[in-house]
């Protein structure tokens, strides 16, 4: 067969594109160092890159590369009504949607100053903290199968089947269901559902047991985990590390505790802490938080049972809908909050999401219907750096113990 | 004269040895079929081929404990461990193909499909050992077979076969690190090395625990070894059989200690390279090591082709109850990958050159014990 020959005027790149300094390759070189290039097309790596310099089996240094999964989201939500900004930012972390969505609505809230109804709050308090077990146990199944564990993976996303079906009850989605609104919930829950809630929870405790059994209290995990990728509670607290993962370096700082929104101080839970700050107590106090979470659900169940079914959005948002749309929005969506505008100045809410803090900060300019700066700064993206830092002195084995253990997730921090 | 005297001979040795009546005289009885084999014994040409194949060297070489045995074996077991994991992981596992048999041939469908794959031979590789490593594995992977005794039905009967049959063993590593080292990557180096350590690491406490089996049986020679074991030998040295265990689960890189090809640290290490029937091909060596491997294990320690005679498989009895013993082990060996997670380097390496070594050493300290106890200080 006759070779073909493609005339192409563009000529393949001849020299490698490398993310990090010429110097620091040299200088690698130089010390007998290896470098690693873990990513982007790497089993364990995720939609990110990892350039590791590495001295017989010890990580030395570790630079990050992200941003293979920038969506821009900030720059799009200055082309969006605020309310289309809701299923946006949503996506950097979806399985996370009940806190990423609630952190938004309540920057616009401060706003415009709204009273969420009290039903409204504790099914949003529901809706958070079913996504926070989802999310950790999502996690955990990354991280059993970063450590090579297949059923450790295959259970957890098994245990979130119930969660989604109990989403799926509650909003309509599975996953992106976009619940909440400015100024309450898209529509009221009925008593049959709740009910369906609470008895998911039960199911989840039973067969967290035996994930417990297989994973979590696995000798060889134990091993893998334990001593490994340790920070401080100094170098925690100076690389800006956030939730689960700071309190697993014994600083106890939550924001539903710090500064409570919802329902959070009228139920009882604790904040699980732990003073090792390395891979196994960062993975122990998320697994511990699923057990509060999950205490915090039925506690929120048995106090809807005493508030009367109906109101779940504000008249301070609905105006002259009050009447008839304030137990579901359907019909009355785009009135309502088609040309919601916010009042001049900058709005920021801090919100604890699975990951740990979620920063909004709305920009307004007092009188288009779009932000005109929306920031975004993702739990992932705060720990970034407190994850490279634990990276150093490890070893190349261990960069995925340690990743799972922080359950980084690139769409989340590049946005 | 003397020339063609000698050239006589030698062929005259040559027909007597490609004759029917040699390879009838050592042949496979299996009064069940006996009567199948006499009428197709007695047509011309297909005759000859039943009585070859059924020549004992030969059966062992093609059926059992040989080749077909064997890919009956890669077949069944790549879809039984898929089938345990789904099943423990509460997942279906390979159904499609060949729906009624519950997608037996999976592996069968995915051979197939790296046959018609692309084989990428990147620039830097070393393209001659890159393509001939993983073919030339089969030389140390097959040759252990000849030596492995199922009843009455052995390749090669020698007094050191079970030596041999680790020694050659014990090159499969070799093969391995050559791959790793003509793949010239970044995680196929890594693998590489850690192939190496663990080679290392494993093969002294193997041959310790080997050596003690001999110790204890007197004799290296498989057919005697199996003969000896009125009971098996896993109760004589249980120490021996736990290493011998664990070190398989190391050499044929089994979770905890699939090290030198883990995939979501290095990308299957020394075989990151290899795409298409290539990649086909070096991903089963580790399941031909684990079949030779239980094989060896069979024999040494579950008394081999021992086992209640059943008068109507003839000299099959010796190959029904290896080939159920081996996999049944084998079976236990695809259970440890749903259960556990893996171990680091390090950690493997202390394992074994601390206590695994240690427990070595006991089993070789029994296995001498045991020498002088049943053979005398004059053996």
């Amino acid at each position: 067969m006759e070779e073909m020959v493609l005339d192409v005027p563009v000529q393949p790149p001849t020299e490698l594109f490398l993310p990090v300094p010429k110097r620091f390759l040299e200088e690698a070189y130089r010390s007998d160092d290896y470098l690693v290039l873990v990513g982007p097309q790497h089993p364990g790596s995720g939609h990110m890159r990892i350039v590791l310099r590495i001295k017989g089996d010890v990580i030395v240094e570790a630079i990050p590369d992200p941003g293979y999964v920038h969506r821009s989201m900030e720059k799009l939500a200055e082309n969006r009504l605020y309310i289309q900004n809701i299923p946006l930012f949503e996506r950097p972390a979806i399985m996370d949607t009940g806190n990423v969505t609630l952190g938004y609505v309540r920057a616009i809230e401060k706003a415009l100053d709204v009273e969420v109804p009290e039903r409204a709050k504790y099914i949003r308090t529901i809706l958070a903290e079913l996504s926070r077990i989802g999310t950790h146990l999502y996690d955990a199944g990354i991280l059993a199968v970063f450590l090579g564990h297949t059923t450790g993976f295959m259970w957890p996303f098994a245990l979130r089947e119930p969660i989604v079906e109990a989403m799926t009850k509650i909003s309509g989605a599975r996953i992106t269901s976009s619940f909440v609104i400015p100024g309450g919930v898209r529509r009221d829950v009925p008593w049959s559902v709740l009910e369906f809630v609470r008895k998911t929870t039960f199911v989840l405790e039973k067969r967290l047991k035996s994930f417990e059994k297989i994973f979590i209290k696995n000798p060889t995990v134990i091993d893998r985990l334990k001593g490994v990728g340790i920070l401080s509670r100094e170098d925690a607290i100076k690389f800006g590390v956030v939730g689960p993962f700071l309190r697993a370096s014994g600083v106890e700082y939550d924001v539903r505790v710090v500064e409570p929104y919802e329902a959070y101080d009228e139920v009882n839970w604790e904040v699980p802490v732990s003073d090792d700050g390395d891979s196994y107590s960062r993975f122990l106090v998320r697994v511990e938080e699923i057990a509060q979470s999950i205490s915090i659900v039925r506690q929120a169940v048995n106090e809807l049972r005493r508030i009367p079914e109906g109101r779940v959005i504000s008249e301070d948002i609905l105006h002259e809908y009050a009447s008839v749309a304030s137990t579901d929005i359907r019909g009355y969506f785009f009135k309502v909050f088609g040309d919601l505008t916010l009042p001049k100045g900058e709005f920021t809410s801090l919100t604890e999401a699975s990951r740990g803090t979620l920063l909004y900060s709305l920009l307004s300019d007092g009188e288009s219907n779009v932000p005109y700066r929306a920031r975004v700064i993702t739990p992932g993206w705060y720990y970034l750096k407190g994850f490279m830092e634990a990276l150093r002195g490890e070893r190349l084995a261990d960069l995925q113990g340690i990743y799972g253990s922080f359950g980084y997730f690139p769409p989340e921090a590049d946005r | 004269m003397n020339g063609i005297d000698a050239y006589r001979e030698a062929v005259g040795t040559l027909m007597e040895i490609l004759s029917m009546d040699h390879f009838t005289s050592n042949m496979v009885s299996i009064p069940l079929i006996q009567p199948i084999i006499d009428f197709l014994l007695q047509v011309p040409v297909v005759g000859y081929i039943v009585a070859l194949v059924l020549w004992k060297p030969m059966f062992a070489l093609l059926i059992f404990p040989g080749l077909i045995t064997l890919l009956t074996v890669l077949l069944f077991i790549i879809w039984f461990e898929r089938k345990l994991t789904a099943r423990i992981q509460w997942r279906k596992g390979p159904v499609e193909v060949l729906r009624w048999a519950g997608g037996i041939i999976q592996a069968l469908a995915d051979g197939m499909r790296y046959f018609f794959q692309e084989v990428i031979v990147h620039r830097d590789a070393h393209r001659p050992y890159f393509l001939q490593f993983p073919i030339l594995i089969f030389i140390p992977v097959l040759l252990p077979l000849l030596f492995i005794p199922a009843g009455s039905i052995v390749g090669v009967k020698t007094p050191y076969s079970l030596a041999i049959a680790v020694a050659i063993v014990s090159l499969i590593p070799v093969f391995i690190i050559g791959i790793g080292w003509a793949s010239n990557s970044r995680f196929a180096y890594i693998g590489t090395v850690r192939e190496g350590f663990m080679y290392f690491a494993y093969e002294i406490p193997f041959i310790l625990a080997v050596i003690s089996m001999i110790l204890l049986y007197g004799t290296a020679d498989m057919v005697e070894i199996v003969e000896k074991q009125s009971v098996p030998g896993i109760f004589l040295n249980p120490v021996a059989a736990f290493v011998f265990f664990v070190t398989t689960v190391m050499a044929t890189s089994r979770l905890p200690f699939e090290i030198p090809e883990a995939d979501q640290e290095i990308a299957f290490g020394p075989f990151v390279e290899y795409s298409g029937i290539m990649f086909g091909l070096v991903m089963t060596i580790a399941y031909e090591k684990m079949y030779i491997l239980s094989l060896l294990m069979a024999v040494l320690f579950f008394g081999g082709g021992n086992g209640p005679t059943i008068p109507l498989l003839g000299d099959l009895n010796g190959v029904v109850w290896l080939f159920v013993k081996t996999i049944a082990i084998m079976m236990v060996l695809s259970f440890l990958r749903s259960i556990y997670a893996r171990f680091r380097l390090d950690q493997a390496l202390r394992m074994s050159w601390s206590t695994l070594m240690k427990i070595s050493m006991v089993s070789l300290a029994i296995g001498i014990v045991a020498n002088l106890a049943f053979y005398g200080l004059g053996a």
